[in-house]
């Protein structure tokens, strides 16, 4: 992929929106609803232009309401037991909706992987390096 | 007798005896990925309780919009094109931005400066530095943004879009560029 410069920009977009809906609720962790509202934008406009986004920064997102999902604040995670294995569940305060994770210390998200590492190059011009938060990167190859 | 007449009736014509359509389940279970309507009783949206948030607590949102800005557009003060820039605040995000009212048909209007909180199909909301929250009709008014000592001018009218979509339209130079 040459990194067509409309996405590079609407990445940057989303990473900022993400970066502000962090910096909103740590300013004041009372107001949500300013968080929620930016994440929700964030999401209408992945959607609008079918942009991939990493998986670490989408399970922070709640995928129901849309709103920013902090351990603690807005969030609550448990470690439960099915079958024999092993889950970290994460439920959304606001929808009641739950995400299931596998704690599978050998399972690698297809990200990870050294095949995966092709695309990182181009992926790193489109990070902005203003704050610490993780921003979406592109990926060129798609998994198999 | 009346029994005879009841055969006759029965044999020649055809009863209906009972309706028997049943109205299909089309409540189906939505999936809980859109429940548009359920999710704006919940308060997306700003409520005004949080007006205790001071207007200086939004200063750093503002920051992180001028160097998200600073970044897009690749350089402190480009002496060159301003075109360049017009078109990448067509494509970028404008919450946390410094906007003010020069124009408008509501002369009420004119003159609100403050922080863009929230953008939605019709309407900005700003707060301002008494900490109120204004909202403004993006219909028939020039905003105001600047950055870096560059002031462009928004036209409302021509931006009633969610943001959103914004990002994913291209525009044309249609119709008169006029309040």
């Amino acid at each position: 992929m040459a990194g067509p410069v409309k996405d590079r920009e609407a990445f940057q977009r989303l990473s900022f929106l993400y970066q502000a809906a962090h910096c909103v609720l740590a300013q004041d962790p009372t107001n949500q609803a300013l968080a929620r509202f930016y994440c929700h934008t964030e999401r209408t406009i992945a959607k609008r232009l079918v942009l991939r986004r990493d998986p670490s920064v989408k399970r922070t997102l709640c995928r129901g309401c849309s709103s920013l999902l902090i351990p603690g604040l807005t969030c609550t995670q448990r470690q439960r037991r099915c079958r024999g294995q092993r889950w970290t569940v994460q439920t959304c305060l606001t929808c009641q909706r739950s995400q299931r994770f596998l704690n599978d210390p050998d399972h690698l998200l297809w990200g990870d992987r050294p095949e995966a590492q092709l695309g990182s190059q181009a992926g790193e011009r489109s990070q902005t390096t203003t704050a610490p938060a993780k921003c979406s990167s592109p990926r060129s190859s798609p998994p198999p | 007798m009346s029994e005879q007449t009841r055969e006759n009736q029965l044999r020649r014509k055809a009863v209906v005896l009972e309706y028997s359509t049943r109205r299909k389940q089309k409540e189906k279970k939505k999936k809980s990925k859109g429940l548009s309507a359920r999710q704006r009783r919940e308060l997306r949206l700003f409520d005004i309780k949080p007006e205790q948030q001071r207007y200086s607590l939004f200063l750093p949102l503002h920051e992180l919009w001028k160097q998200y800005i600073r970044d897009l557009c690749g350089g402190l003060k480009p002496d060159t094109q301003p075109q360049m820039i017009q078109a990448k605040l067509l494509k970028a995000d404008l919450h946390g931005a410094l906007v003010s009212v020069t124009k408008s048909k509501c002369p009420s209007y004119v003159g609100v400066t403050g922080i863009l909180l929230q953008e939605t199909k019709h309407v900005f909301k700003i707060l301002t530095k008494e900490d109120r929250l204004k909202v403004v009709p993006k219909l028939n008014c020039v905003f105001t943004v600047e950055i870096d000592g560059f002031i462009s001018y928004i036209y409302g009218s021509k931006f009633r879009l969610r943001s959103s979509e914004r990002s994913a339209k291209k525009f044309k130079a249609k119709g008169t560029v006029d309040l």
